[in-house]
C-alpha cells in the first residue's frame, strides 16, 4: 500500500518546524553559498539565499529537502481586507509516474515497495539529468556528494513503522502521513468543510497530475499561487513523438543523400562540366 | 510548464561540446555511409575520408560526458547496474539508450577505420580482418549510417525531453535540427580533411556539396521553426550571449554565410567549383557555427 503525505495549507502556520526536523533527521549539511560580486554592496554576496522575505532558502535543494513558502499577498495599497498571507510546506511529490525516475540511466532512482521515490545513492553517478526532468524542481545535485539528493519519504522510518519526521514535528497538522487512500479520504472531507465555509477557490492538487502524486495538497488558492504548476507533462510522455519526428529529420537527410550521391546525376554534373 | 524546475548545470564546454564533437563525428561517418550505399565508386574517396574523422573524434567525446558526472569514476554504471553487474538499459531514457548506441557508434566507426587502413594497404594483417570484411559492404553502411543518425541526433532528444521551459517548449525539433548540422559539419570537416590530403580534385565533390546545400536548407528551416515553437519562452534565443551565438553563428555562419557563399563564389570566379581558399574558410565558418548552435542551445535551456 503506498504511503504519502496530505499537506493541508490551509492549517500551515508557517513555522518551519518541518524544515528543521528534515534537516536533523536527515542530517543534512547547510546550504552552500553562491557568492558574487555585488556592484552595490562592493562585496560578494550569496546570491543564493533571499534576504527580502521570511522564506528563507527560497527553494528546495540538496540540502533542503523540505521548504516552507511565504505567499505574501497585498495590495497595493496594502488594504487590510485584502492581506492574505500563505504558506505552504513543499517537498519531493513522490509522482507515481515520476520523472527523475524515468529519466535515470544507471537504475539509482527506485520505487520502494511504499511507493516512495528513493535516490541510491552509491548508485548516482551525478549525470543530472534527472534535474530538469523533475516537472516540479525538486531533485538537485549536491555539490558535496556529486550525487544527486532529495526527499526520501524518511525511507528509514517509514519501512520501520514510523512516520515522516516533518510530519512528526508539524504542530498543527498540517503535514499528515498515512495511506495515500486514506488520507484521500481525509482531504475530500476537509475540502468540503472548507468550501461550506465559504473558501470557493480552495482545491485538492495531486489527485491526478503525474500519475497522481503520493505527497499532495490542499490550497486556498490557485496552484500556480503556490508555485506549482497547472499543468504537468511527464516529459517522457513526449519521448515517443519526439524521437519520430526526430527519424523524419534522419529520413529527409536520408533521402537528400541518395539524389545528391546517385551516380546518374554525377555524370549529367561532368558532362556539363565539359561543356 | 514551470520556469521553476531545476537546471541541471552541464558546462559547455564538456556537455555542448560534446554534443558538437559526436554530432561532427556521426556526420562525417553517416555522410561516409550514405555516400558507400547511394554514390558507389565515384565517392569512394567521400566516404573514406568520413571513416577517417569519425573513429578519431569520437574517441575525444568520452572524457568530456565523464568530466561532466559528479562522480565521474562510476561512469560504467551508465552500461552496467551497479548493484547486479548486469548490463542495463532504460528504454525511457535517452541518456540510457543513447550511452549503448554511443558505444555501438564507436565499434562501427573503429571496423571502418581499420578497413580504411586495410584498403589503402597502410596495414597488412589485422586480425578477423577477414571475418569483417565478408560482410556485404552495403549492409554495414546501412547499419553504419543509422548508428550515425542516433549518436547525431539523440543529444536533441535529450534536451526536448525534459521538464525545463525553453528545450520542453522546442520539442520535438531540436534532434532533428541536431541531425541536420551534424550532416553540415560533418561535410565540412570531411571536405577539410580532404582538402588537407590533397584529394580536392577526387570525383564526388560535386555530390558532397550537393547534399551539403540540402542540409543546410533543411538547419536552416528547423533553426527558425525551433524559435517560432519556443514562443514565448524564446527569450534566451532573442537577447544576450545565446541570441548572439545562435543568430550570429549558428544561423550566420552556420548556414547562410556558406549558402550565399556557395552560390556567388563560383559565378564570381567564373569558375565551375569554389575556389580552394574561400572552400576552406567556410568549412571552418561552419564548424564553428555547429559548436556555437550546441553551445546557444544548451545554455538557453539553462538561463534562470
Ligand atoms: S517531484 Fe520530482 S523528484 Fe519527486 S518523484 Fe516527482 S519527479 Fe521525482
Amino acid at each position: 500500500m503506498p504511503k504519502g503525505m496530505f499537506v493541508d495549507t490551509s492549517i500551515c502556520t508557517g513555522c518551519k518546524a518541518c524544515q528543521v526536523a528534515c534537516k536533523e533527521w536527515n542530517g543534512l549539511p547547510h546550504e552552500p553559498g553562491h557568492f558574487r560580486f555585488d556592484p552595490v554592496e562592493k562585496r560578494p554576496v550569496a546570491v543564493n539565499f533571499t534576504g527580502d522575505s521570511y522564506d528563507n532558502t527560497g527553494d528546495l535543494s540538496a540540502a533542503d529537502w523540505r521548504h516552507v513558502r511565504f505567499i505574501e499577498q497585498f495590495s497595493e495599497d496594502r488594504a487590510r481586507s485584502r492581506a492574505r498571507w500563505l504558506f505552504s510546506s513543499d517537498s519531493c511529490k513522490h509522482c507515481n509516474d515520476a520523472g527523475c525516475l524515468n529519466a535515470c540511466p544507471t537504475g539509482a532512482i527506485v520505487r520502494t515497495d511504499l511507493g516512495n521515490v528513493t535516490v541510491q545513492q552509491d548508485v548516482c553517478i551525478g549525470c543530472k539529468y534527472c534535474i530538469p526532468s523533475c516537472p516540479y524542481g525538486v531533485i538537485s545535485l549536491s555539490e558535496a556528494s556529486g550525487t544527486v539528493r532529495k526527499c526520501t519519504l524518511c525511507n528509514d522510518r517509514i519501512h520501520n513503522g514510523l512516520g515522516t519526521a516533518c510530519a512528526k514535528a508539524c504542530p498543527t497538522g498540517s503535514i499528515s502521513f498515512g495511506e495515500v487512500a486514506g488520507l484521500k479520504a481525509a482531504a475530500d472531507r476537509r475540502l468540503a468543510q472548507l468550501k461550506g465555509l465559504g473558501h470557493a477557490d480552495a482545491n485538492l492538487y495531486g489527485y491526478k497530475e503525474a500519475g497522481g502524486l503520493n505527497v499532495f495538497y490542499l490550497f486556498l488558492d490557485r496552484p500556480q499561487v503556490y508555485g506549482q504548476p497547472e499543468t504537468v507533462v511527464v516529459p517522457q510522455k513526449r519521448l515517443p513523438v519526439s524521437s519520430a519526428v526526430t527519424v523524419v529529420g534522419a529520413l529527409a537527410l536520408g533521402a537528400a543523400a541518395m539524389v545528391s550521391f546517385r551516380e546518374r546525376g554525377s555524370r549529367e554534373e561532368d558532362e556539363e562540366v565539359k561543356k | 510548464m514551470n520556469p521553476e524546475v531545476h537546471v541541471p548545470g552541464w558546462e559547455w564546454y564538456y556537455v555542448a561540446m560534446y554534443f558538437f564533437i559526436g554530432g561532427v563525428s556521426a556526420g562525417a561517418y553517416f555522410i561516409g555511409s550514405l555516400a558507400e550505399l547511394f554514390g558507389g565508386e565515384r565517392h569512394r574517396e567521400i566516404s573514406r575520408t568520413g571513416f577517417y574523422i569519425a573513429f578519431p573524434l569520437i574517441l575525444l567525446t568520452p572524457p568530456l560526458l565523464i568530466a561532466d558526472l559528479g562522480r565521474p569514476e562510476r561512469f560504467w554504471h551508465l552500461l552496467f547496474h551497479a548493484k547486479s553487474g548486469f548490463p542495463y538499459l532504460n528504454f525511457q531514457s535517452p541518456l540510457s539508450v543513447g550511452s549503448w548506441a554511443l558505444l555501438l557508434f564507436g565499434a562501427m566507426a573503429f571496423l571502418s577505420f581499420i578497413d580504411n587502413l586495410v584498403a589503402e594497404g597502410r596495414l597488412q594483417s589485422v586480425p578477423f580482418a577477414r571475418a569483417y570484411s565478408r560482410m556485404p559492404r552495403k549492409w554495414y553502411a546501412v547499419v553504419g549510417s543509422l548508428a550515425g543518425f542516433f549518436v547525431a541526433g539523440y543529444t536533441g532528444v535529450i534536451l526536448n525531453v525534459t521538464a525545463r521551459p525553453f528545450w520542453a517548449a522546442t520539442d520535438p525539433l531540436i534532434g532533428a535540427l541536431f541531425i541536420a548540422s551534424g550532416a553540415s559539419t560533418g561535410a565540412a570537416a570531411i571536405y577539410l580533411v580532404m582538402a588537407w590530403r590533397k584529394k580536392i580534385a577526387a570525383a564526388g565533390l560535386p555530390g558532397l556539396d550537393r547534399f551539403d546545400r540540402l542540409a543546410k536548407v533543411l538547419e536552416l528551416v528547423l533553426a527558425v521553426a525551433v524559435v517560432l515553437l519556443a514562443g514565448r519562452w524564446a527569450a534566451p534565443l532573442l537577447r544576450g550571449s545565446s541570441a548572439v551565438m545562435f543568430w550570429g553563428g549558428a544561423v550566420l555562419l552556420g548556414t547562410l554565410v556558406p549558402l550565399a557563399a556557395g552560390w556567388y563564389l563560383p559565378r564570381a570566379a567564373e569558375g565551375a567549383a569554389l575556389p580552394e581558399r574561400w572552400a576552406t574558410v567556410l568549412a571552418v565558418l561552419v564548424l564553428v557555427g555547429g559548436a556555437l548552435l550546441r553551445i546557444s542551445l544548451v545554455h538557453a535551456g539553462q538561463v534562470q
